[in-house]
């Protein structure tokens, strides 16, 4: 498979019948970067947040409980490990489903902030999410029914898999991948960023990196 | 492998005091000397430094070490001529690190930063189509299979000129007082890096300085091709001044129209893949 020149060498493999699970040293980047942010969000404290109040010097900090993080930590360790199934993962299904665990993770992580303009983002962000499961499962369907597989690995190079699937798996990964825009709009300056906010952009941007490499590989 | 990762170091420095020469110059100014980035970063790296007692502190620490190994790891694909798709993945995580950067430390300045970094993901889209480009021409992404296309056809800069100008955009969203730098903007202080002083602004200063070294480096090894060591060199510094001349004459855009043009610009550059994958 790695005599296609798009992700470098093979650094090992793991035949599972047809689907097999691959590190190339693109995958195997991706993946200790994922591990780093996984450790970050199980380990570390939240920032605690100044808010400044505009039209004079004062500022306050917002307190924040352990018990307030509890489910933000959890579900950004989900979140991370959801990711780090899609890298690596050698199925094409596979890659689907983690991808939408990745954006239900995201919204519970937005979510848990409990604050109405960002529980208004949270489920503005579900409703994207959950459009772009269509698209998403469309283009492994249509793979599997075009190709008779799902496993990268045999479809790498074959360059079997139609254009119309292609474009369906990049347009279910941007549905489920967009929520740092609705983050951006409300989460960041309501609730704690770092480390939880920041596993939402990481995983979002790591789905577009694997669902680059895929869509040029098959 | 040292060596290299601190000469390109101090080379990204020197390029940013030159950047900032000549913006000065073509607005009438004397402008500071071209080696007072590293002066400022050895300053920065001498200076008494504590993590702030609202920082998340594992992002705070982590966001320095991670900018600093994305950048040499990609100095190293340049080196020894790997995937260009991994150097795209290298720069879209340095997003993450600005983005962390501006969330770790609680500051409102660092967190409209952050938000603006979130906002100008647009700008890894020409990239991502200048690398479709280069993939569809050359039909590889090996930088080693890329050099060897252009040593027989010429360089990718005649064949694949929107790609060029889509990784120029690149560079010119990611330089220092540019249109796009909208996350660094002065109305929010320093932007996204506002609370990080002393050795971690030194250490970040560092690794924005290879930053720059190897996107130019970058741009020179893919469009233009082998052409030596001197004359590469040489290819770095005239692309810089010609960012500088840009950015002197340009003034910032404001976070939606930054976004606005770099989504254009990929457009125009998808309907030119298109175009070629289907017609050409």
């Amino acid at each position: 498979m790695f005599d296609l020149n798009i992700e470098g060498a093979e650094l090992f493999a793991l035949p599972f019948g047809d689907i097999v699970p691959y590190f190339s040293v693109y995958s195997a980047t991706l993946a200790a970067f994922v591990l780093i942010f996984i450790l970050i969000a199980a380990f570390d404290r939240p920032e605690r947040q100044l808010n400044i109040i505009f039209g004079g010097d004062a500022f306050y900090e917002k307190e924040i409980k352990e018990g307030d993080t509890r489910f933000s930590r959890f579900m950004a360790i989900a979140c991370g490990f959801a990711t780090l199934g899609a890298v690596l993962t050698g199925d094409i299904f596979n890659f689907t489903l983690f991808a939408v665990l990745v954006g239900i993770t995201n919204i519970a992580i937005v979510a848990s902030a409990g604050n109405h303009h960002v529980l208004n983002a949270a489920f503005q962000y579900g409703i994207v999410a959950m459009i772009a499961t269509v698209p998403l499962f469309g283009a492994a369907a249509i793979i599997l029914a075009t190709t008779g597989t799902l496993s990268i690995w045999t479809l790498a190079g074959m360059g079997a898999v139609p254009l119309l699937a292609k474009a369906m798996l990049i347009l279910g990964v941007m549905g489920e991948g967009i929520a740092p825009l609705y983050i951006g709009k409300a989460e960041i300056i309501r609730a704690q960023g770092a480390p939880f906010v920041l596993m939402i952009h990481f995983s979002s941007l790591l789905l577009f990196l694997r669902v680059t490499e895929i869509v040029l590989v098959i | 492998m040292i060596e290299y990762i601190i000469a390109a170091m101090f080379a990204g420095l020197l390029l940013h005091g030159i950047h900032r020469k000549v913006i000065a110059r073509i607005q009438g100014r004397p402008g500071p000397p071209i080696w007072q980035e590293i002066l400022h970063t050895l300053k920065f790296l001498g200076k008494e430094s504590w993590i702030p007692k609202t920082a998340s502190q594992g992002v705070y620490v982590a966001v320095v070490g991670i900018s600093i190994a994305i950048w040499t790891a990609a100095l190293m694909l340049l080196i020894t001529q790997e995937s260009l798709l991994l150097l795209f993945a290298l720069y879209v995580l340095h997003k993450i690190v600005e983005h962390g950067i501006g969330l770790a430390s609680g500051s409102p300045y660092a967190k409209f930063g952050a938000i603006r970094s979130v906002v100008s993901a647009a700008s890894e889209l020409p990239l991502l189509s200048s690398v479709a480009l280069i993939y569809l021409i050359t039909g590889s992404l090996m930088l080693r299979d890329i050099e060897a296309y252009q040593a027989i056809n010429g360089p990718l800069l005649i064949v694949a000129f929107p790609a060029a100008v889509a990784l120029y955009l690149v560079i010119l969203s990611k330089i220092h007082y540019g249109p796009f730098s909208i996350v660094e903007a002065k109305e929010i202080v320093s932007g996204y890096w506002t609370e990080h002083f002393g050795v971690w602004r030194g250490l970040m200063n560092a690794a924005f300085g290879l930053k720059t070294f190897v996107l130019l480096y970058t741009f020179v090894v893919v469009f233009i091709g082998p052409i030596g060591l001197p004359l590469t060199l040489l290819a770095i510094l005239i692309l810089m001044i010609t960012l500088s001349f840009v950015c002197a004459a340009t003034p910032m855009l404001s976070p939606y129209d930054s976004v606005t043009v770099q989504t254009l610009t990929t457009g125009l550059i998808a309907i030119y893949i298109i175009y070629l994958g289907v017609f050409a």
